[in-house]
């Protein structure tokens, strides 16, 4: 029996008290916990086939009275029942041909049926995506799934469809070893049984198919008038920082005013706190009527959804200034400008950063709604796109990489922080990424 | 104590002389009438202050005594030009007091050290605010530095300086200005018994040494005694003068004088203004409640 785990938190009593801080070292611990928690869940209920999974998605896709094709999901309960419609309609031709009056078909429903092999050979390496409609070629693997089935290695044909295959090739190399157009068998070919695997709902894909999907657009290149991945990027990030910037220009000034000046908040605060409460969103087709559909009303959302909390969030940090440090200052002959200056200014300095970075946070979560007003673009195009696609695997990438950007933005200005303002006491929290280097290394 | 103290009215020769010499100084500083009435967030009035007359003569050393509220802070803040008199007036070397300047340099019990700044920064505020250029600015606050000994520590931020070291910059801050009149609000009030024994020394060579008045508002009657001139007594509810006390305890001052007859007649005649007796509440002799073993006494 092995206590160890238990001995860590049996040891470490402080784990239970209230407001006592850990070690660093369980620190780092539980902060790098916190981030491979989520994702071995997420690989855990990806890659446990017996895990929930409640579809599956077919290798091999049907052609009877419902038409799936490889790739499709279906549900897990009428999964059976799809592949006994293939059985029975098979048995059919099979009883018919016993006696003796086989069925004929048309030579493009042969030839559908045909081509139906052509997915799962392209999963199993045996031929390229351009070969599906090549019938020549897969012609051939007819052959192959008949007389050397094992060469169907990472997905392997079932039983059933292997003597489907058999039966078909009989009659496939009755006339013709190859495939020639003129001598193409008239009597109907056997349907091969749908067949696949378990597997999970189109919105969880699994996390290579999110990180391989990732990789795939940012290496695709520019088509037809599409932006980039990278240019897609930049133009959120236009966004986010263009809004956030013009926010932060009005709001540092006029909010260290307003702090300052008693008349001035007066005239000020009391409309900013009731014009926040009107959610910036519901501005969006004014904006876009007034600045047009592209950039401009964008950025314009982003500003009005950050600039009122961040005014008051700047007024209210000015006002915490300790005002004795005012009156030191008038008692060393410092005038109005200076004190402002002077005092009030680097003194509210370092909250005034935890301000922007706030503010910064906030104009990232405007972006999605900023860039679906007006002429859908950047990130958001994908997500929404694609999504509306049920493309749930292009989606996510975008998602995560919002989240990452913000986030280690965020991470590299704490992290500058003590850098800017020596003088803050050093009682600050180490960043997240510090603590997790430090446990790296 | 065997024998009885001698009243605190009793002064030697050395110290009629000083006394004499002291009034016969130019007038610094000057209060007529003043009044102040505060006016508390419900709208109801608080009189701080009532009537106060006072004339304090150049280089003096005045020690400002009084219960918590009876408004030392108010009276400091009025000459600091902080608060305006609500009747009456405050005179500087016979000109009305108006606004803060650095005329009236100050240091409050609360380290009001700029945190952003640097010690040798903080000293050159006031400095540069009164329009030296940077070059004498930073020359003469490295000499005020030296003088209240933090040379080594000139480019520390303030926050890694201990509670004494902080107050010092303070002071070396307020002087470097070269006020008239340093107004100290109990500056040592949050210090330890023995950093604060260490500052009043060294307020008190300090002052030897630099042309300066100085108040200094304290709630420690050891204190006020050991470093002042004269005490003025302060009586709550509203702030008036109680008594004007002419110290008879010699210069130069050291701390063995705590014990001298002066200094505890001083002492008890002050403790009697402050907190009368009758005032006082008596201890009680409680029953006691649980003991865990018979005869189980502490005294
Ligand atoms: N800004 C103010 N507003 C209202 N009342 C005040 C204000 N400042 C001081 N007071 C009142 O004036 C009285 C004197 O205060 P203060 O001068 O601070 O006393 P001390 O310094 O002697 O303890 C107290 O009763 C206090 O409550
Ligand atoms: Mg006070």
């Amino acid at each position: 029996m092995t206590i160890a785990p238990f001995l860590i938190l049996g040891k470490r009593k402080k784990w239970l008290e209230i407001r006592k801080d850990l070690s660093p070292r369980a620190a780092s611990l539980l902060t790098l916990a916190s981030f491979l928690t989520p994702l071995a869940l997420w690989c855990i209920i990806s890659y446990t086939p017996f895990l929930w999974h409640p579809d599956v998605k077919l290798d091999i896709g049907s052609s009877g009275a419902t038409v799936y094709t490889a790739g499709d999901q279906v549900g897990k309960d009428y999964y059976p029942q799809l592949r006994q419609e293939a059985r029975e309609a098979n048995d059919q031709l099979l009883s018919a041909s016993q006696a003796g009056e086989p069925v004929t078909a048309s030579s493009r429903a042969n030839i559908k049926t045909l081509r139906a092999l052509g997915p799962i050979s392209v999963r199993n390496g045996l031929l390229h995506e351009g070969q599906l409609t090549s019938d020549a070629d897969i012609f051939q693997l007819w052959r192959q799934a008949a007389e050397e089935p094992a060469v169907f290695r990472r997905i392997p044909l079932s039983e059933e469809n292997q003597e489907i295959a058999r039966q078909n090739w009989t009659i496939l190399s009755d006339a013709s070893e190859t495939y020639d157009k003129a001598t193409f068998p008239k009597e109907k070919l056997l349907g091969l049984i749908p067949q696949g695997k378990p597997a999970n709902p189109v919105y969880l894909p699994a996390p290579h198919e999110v990180l391989l999907t990732g990789w795939e657009q940012w290496t695709r290149p520019a088509e037809d008038g599409k932006p980039t991945m990278g240019a897609r990027l930049g133009q959120s990030i236009g966004i986010v920082f263009g809004g956030f910037l013009v926010a932060a220009l009005i709001a540092v000034p006029l909010g260290v005013i307003a702090g300052s000046f008693d008349g001035i908040s007066k005239l000020f605060e009391p409309f900013a706190d009731f014009f926040r409460y009107m959610p910036a969103p519901a501005f969006a087709t004014l904006l876009v009527a007034v600045l047009g559909a592209h950039h401009a009303p964008k950025v314009a959302l982003v500003l009005i959804g950050t600039f009122p909390h961040l005014f008051l969030m700047i007024c209210k940090t000015t006002r915490l200034l300790d005002r004795s440090l005012l009156e030191a200052a008038q008692t060393l002959g410092a005038t109005r400008k200076r004190l402002l200056a002077k005092v009030v200014v680097p003194g509210i300095l370092p909250q005034l950063y935890n301000d922007l970075r706030i503010a910064l946070g906030w104009a990232w979560t405007w972006l999605v709604i900023a860039e679906l007003i007006g002429v859908k673009s950047g990130l958001t195009e994908i997500i929404d796109t694609q999504g509306v696609r049920r493309n749930f695997d292009q989606v996510y990438p975008v998602i995560i990489l919002i989240g990452l950007i913000g986030f280690s933005t965020d991470q590299l200005l704490a992290w500058l922080r003590p850098r800017f303002f020596p003088w803050v006491p050093n009682a600050r929290k180490p960043s997240i990424f510090t603590r997790l280097l430090r446990r790296a290394s | 104590m065997t024998q009885p103290l001698p009243s605190y009215q009793e002064k030697s020769a050395a110290v009629k002389e000083r006394f004499a010499e002291l009034y016969q100084r130019p007038l610094e500083l000057e209060l007529n009438g003043l009044s102040k009435t505060f006016t508390k967030p419900d709208g109801s009035p608080v009189q701080a202050l009532l009537d106060i007359d006072l004339k304090i003569h150049r280089r003096e050393l005045i020690a400002v005594l009084g219960a918590s509220g009876c408004g030392k802070s108010t009276l400091i803040r009025i000459i600091a030009g902080l608060e305006t008199p609500t009747t009456g007036e405050a005179l500087l070397q016979g000109e009305s007091i108006d606004g803060p300047c650095s005329q009236r340099g100050m240091v409050f019990q609360s380290y009001t050290l700029f945190p952003w700044l640097t010690v040798l920064r903080n000293v050159m505020f006031g400095l540069e605010a009164t329009g030296h250029s940077p070059v004498t600015a930073e020359s003469e606050a490295r000499q005020w530095i030296e003088l209240v000994g933090l040379k080594k520590f000139e480019n520390a931020y303030p926050d890694q300086l201990s509670g004494g070291m902080k107050q010092r910059v303070a002071i070396a801050r307020a002087l470097a200005n070269e006020p008239r009149v340093l107004l100290m609000d109990e500056p040592f009030g949050a210090l330890d018994a023995h950093t604060r024994a260490d500052m009043q020394s060294y307020l008190l060579q300090i002052w030897r040494n630099v042309d300066v008045t100085i108040l200094f508002v304290t709630h420690d009657l050891d204190e006020a005694i050991y470093l002042a001139d004269r005490i003025l007594v302060l009586s709550p509810n509203p702030g008036q003068v109680q008594e004007f006390i002419e110290n008879p305890v010699p210069r130069p001052r050291s701390p063995e004088q705590f014990s001298s007859p002066e200094f505890l007649a001083t002492k008890e005649h002050v403790e009697n203004l402050i907190h009368p007796p009758e005032a006082r509440s008596e201890p009680v002799n409680l029953p006691i409640l649980k003991l865990t073993q018979q005869d189980d006494r502490v005294e």
